[in-house]
């Protein structure tokens, strides 16, 4: 962690409001922290550098410059003035709004985004039927930062889509959902049901835990925890693991 | 006596055909061995820039040049003009007024042109590091070793040298910020993913004089300290990959570069990736993630590649063209440098000429040249002596500029003030039949195909411009079209991740500026002014200019053109398939185009 040292902070105005914030700290942050929500898709806390959806647009003006920059990787590195809902901010957001509805007319996120923060009229275009996904590609960078790299972006410009190598069942998936659970418009679909999960082709058999019954994960996944941890394979679920090492403190120490 | 014989084998006349007349030569001169009078020395050199008139070869001391040269010249070669001194006329250049010319000095082609950093691509062989050193190679990195870092970044400011790949960003600032960073390792590296439709003059430098632009790359290591560097050379420039990797190896068998750097206290390790295939892999970010062998898509630059640029350190990125002129720079000084060009402009620039003119090829001239002289002087005008419509500068991201402009001097500013860019310096020549529409919609599925796919303005961006422009060129155009692809430019300007997508708009924003009356035909009267676009268009016959003589009708692919021997031809408009085959072949300019809609319309009214 960064200190928080005082010739680290720059004064900044937000809004017309003065906020301080750190040196290079991204402006997304430094304005949810001071209680200006800008809207994002593609953001997540875990994954850094994304900036592909560009909902989050802000309107910096630096020495009498005024500039379009996208807060969630726009570092802040002098003082500025902060504009997150100026009318060119919202021109640019309503516009990009509405490619992404005509690119994703089935996600419910990006609809509920139009209604609260205007959309351009899109009616002149076709848009993708039945599509969801929006390419961040969070998806693929979660796979890949886990170690596993299962799914990738495949080819580049609008036929760009992401996928396994040629399409096919993955041999390194271990069927582990952090690709959907980053996913910000749930545009991965997958199947479960008591024994068994199927996503990106393939179907993994689902663990349960010994004591309560409850799905800990597919067995690949547990396998591959395990092998990175060196621990054992585990068969309880987390909650059932708390109880036993309390059970074995109790008995140990005689609190029973 | 002593003669050369030079041969342009760049990868323009390989293609037609110059290795077989390099060896149909080189045998030629042995089987005249008895003659003692001359020694001949064959040399295969770079690319002359002249390409549709290749393969060249010229004779020295004669200065005698030979353009279209068939191996089986050879023999007539050596025995007149070499071991004689008499002139083919039919292998020599025809000028403007028909006379063949001897030199390329009086080639109307070279001598409006004035050759800085092509100046010994094509005199010297490019597989030999001798030849370089014989014409003062390395004496600048030699020059360089023993300044300090700021006196040759100094020198490097004072030329204003900006650069070339496109952005025009001064090098010198470029590489004084990298030096200012004392955080090592610090990397240098070469821009070699030429990309631009129609370019070649990177491709050209780095296969013609390679060991020019290893010694540019090395002084830029020098200045800013780094100690490794790289070429990013695109994939299918096989040949150039070939000459960089045969020129690094020479350099350091010489100890020019490697681990003293002409003796030294610097090192130097130089290493050449080839290109990941893609467009956008020439833009600075991608780039660099695909050197360190991610997938090529650029990052947002808000903290730029000279302070977190290879592997998070501080790189300097130059392309080729900035590279190659560097050693110059270095020995003649900055101030030398700036006093050719213009003031916000410096130095000269290689354009690769194509197009509806007369001449294509590599041009290099002043900064500050004027469209006009570029395309009437040099190119020698448009094909055909049509009219002049627009040409298109920078590649596709670049902007259509119009006839108004054509007295324009080009440089990094003029260009940008008109919405369009120097870009690497492609420049494609349009005229009267060429449409406008057409164009924008080629150069934005050009850009569908290659942008990376990252942002959301670009991708989708140019995807919706895409399906505007099509519709437009294909019959379905609505009011209100313009002013959304306006729209659409717009924020494609102010919200894309990298400068690809910024200017990504600009081949349709410029054309609506400046053709917006063509956009306006397609869409409300449904009609090709150039008749280009096969929906909208229908070929009538001039009864007044038609001579009768039929060859209209012959070339026609689906019989739609019927008439006697000299009497006045008529299309079948319902037959017609709108290729424009008889508009190419006619040589009265009888074929004119109208509206498709509007004659079938007027048919069926009949």
């Amino acid at each position: 962690m960064t200190e928080f040292q005082p010739d680290n902070q720059i004064q900044i105005e937000i809004n017309g409001r003065a906020c301080t914030c750190t040196k290079g700290e991204f402006l997304l942050e430094a304005a949810r922290r001071n209680g200006f929500y800008i809207p994002t898709l593609c953001h997540h806390p875990g994954i850094a550098e994304q900036g592909c959806c560009r909902v989050c647009l802000a309107e910096v003006v630096e020495n009498e410059r005024s500039k379009i920059v996208v807060s969630c990787v726009y570092p802040v590195e002098k003082p500025c003035k902060v504009y997150t809902d100026s009318e060119r901010v919202k021109e640019d957001r309503k516009v990009v709004l509405m490619l992404l509805a005509l690119r994703a007319p089935e996600s419910t996120e990006i609809q509920a985004l139009c209604r609260q923060y205007g959309v351009m009229d899109g009616s002149r275009f076709k848009p993708i039927e039945g599509e969801k996904c929006i390419m961040c590609g969070l998806c693929a960078r979660a796979c890949a930062s886990l170690g596993t790299g299962a799914i990738s972006t495949v080819l580049r410009g609008t036929s760009k889509k992401i996928s396994t190598p040629y399409d096919e069942p993955s041999d390194v998936c271990v069927g582990c959902l952090s690709c959907t659970r980053v996913c910000p418009v749930d545009a991965i679909p997958y199947t479960e049901d008591e024994t068994k999960r199927s996503i990106w082709g393939r179907e993994f058999p689902l663990v349960h835990c010994q004591e309560c019954g409850a799905v800990i994960g597919t067995r690949e996944e547990i396998a591959l925890a395990a092998g990175k941890s060196g621990e054992e394979v585990q068969d309880l679920c987390p909650e059932c693991r708390k109880k036993k090492m309390s059970d074995v403190m109790a008995h140990t120490y005689g609190t029973e | 006596m002593k003669k050369q014989i030079l041969i342009c084998c760049g990868t323009g006349c390989r293609a037609n055909g110059s290795m077989k007349v390099a060896e149909a030569l080189n045998q030629a001169v042995k089987s005249h061995n008895g003659n003692a009078k001359v020694i001949a020395d064959i040399k295969t050199t770079g690319c002359h820039g002249f390409c549709e008139n290749g393969p060249i070869v010229k004779i020295l001391p004669d200065n005698l040049v030979y353009y279209k040269v068939k191996p089986e010249d050879s023999d007539e070669i050596v025995e007149k003009s070499v071991l004689g001194e008499e002139e083919i006329g039919r292998l020599m250049y025809k000028d403007d007024s028909g006379r063949p010319v001897r030199s390329q000095e009086e080639n109307p082609f070279y001598a409006h042109q004035y050759k800085m950093v092509l100046r010994d691509v094509g005199e010297i062989d490019p597989e030999n590091i001798g030849d370089y050193l014989e014409r003062g190679g390395y004496e600048a990195l030699r020059k360089a070793v023993s300044m300090s870092q700021d006196e040759i970044i100094d020198e490097v400011e004072k030329s204003g040298i900006r650069g070339r790949g496109g952005a025009g960003f001064p090098a010198g600032r470029k590489w004084r910020t990298a030096k200012r960073y004392d955080n090592f390792p610090k990397y240098v590296a070469c821009n070699g993913d030429e990309g631009d439709p129609g370019a070649f003059m990177d491709c050209s430098i780095l296969e013609g004089n390679p060991h020019s632009v290893i010694e540019g790359l090395a002084i830029a290591a020098i200045a800013v300290g780094a100690k490794e560097g790289f070429f990013y050379i695109r994939d299918e420039y096989d040949l150039a990959v070939k000459r960089i990797k045969k020129a690094i190896q020479d350099a350091e068998e010489r100890g020019i570069i490697g681990a003293s750097v002409m003796g030294s206290e610097y090192s130097l390790k130089l290493s050449v990736v080839r290109g990941g295939g893609a467009f956008v892999c020439g833009e600075s970010t991608a780039l660099m993630a695909s050197i360190e062998g991610r997938v090529g898509e650029p990052r947002a630059k808000y903290i730029r590649s000279v302070q977190r640029g290879l592997w998070n350190q501080p790189t300097v990125l130059n392309n080729v063209e900035t590279l190659a002129n560097i050693p110059k720079i270095i020995l003649e000084g900055g101030e030398k440098f700036a006093m050719t060009g213009t003031k916000g402009s410096t130095g000269t620039k290689v354009f690769s000429l194509v197009g509806k003119v007369k001449r294509t090829g590599l041009v290099e001239v002043p900064m500050g040249t004027t469209l006009r002289h570029l395309i009437y002087d040099i190119g020698g005008g448009i094909i055909g002596n049509r009219p002049f419509k627009a040409v298109q500068t920078g590649g596709p991201s670049g902007g259509c500029i119009p006839e108004s402009m054509l007295d324009l001097e080009v440089d990094f500013d003029s260009l940008a003030s008109y919405g369009a860019m120097m870009g690497s310096g492609g420049m494609i020549v349009m005229d009267d039949r060429s449409c406008m529409v057409e164009v924008a919609r080629y150069y934005t599925n050009f850009l569908c195909e290659e942008s990376c796919g990252k942002c959301t303005p670009c991708r989708e961006g140019l995807r919706r411009m895409l399906e505007i422009l099509t519709d437009i060129c294909e019959g379905r155009g609505r009011e209100g079209d313009i002013e959304l692809l306006e729209r659409l430019g717009h924020t494609m300007q102010e919200a894309s991740l990298c400068s690809l997508g910024k200017t990504a708009a600009n081949p349709v924003l410029t054309t609506i500026q400046y053709f917006w009356e063509e956009y306006e035909a397609h869409i409300r009267e449904k009609r090709c002014p150039a008749g280009v676009c096969k929906n909208l268009t229908c070929f009538e016959i001039e009864a007044e200019k038609c001579t009768g003589c039929g060859m209209c009708a012959r070339g026609c692919p689906v019989d739609a053109i019927s008439g006697g021997k000299k009497e006045v031809h008529i299309i079948d408009a319902s037959k017609c398939i709108a290729c424009g085959s008889c508009r190419e072949t006619c040589k009265f300019d009888a074929v004119r185009t109208g509206a498709r809609q509007n004659v079938i319309e007027g048919r069926q009214a009949v």
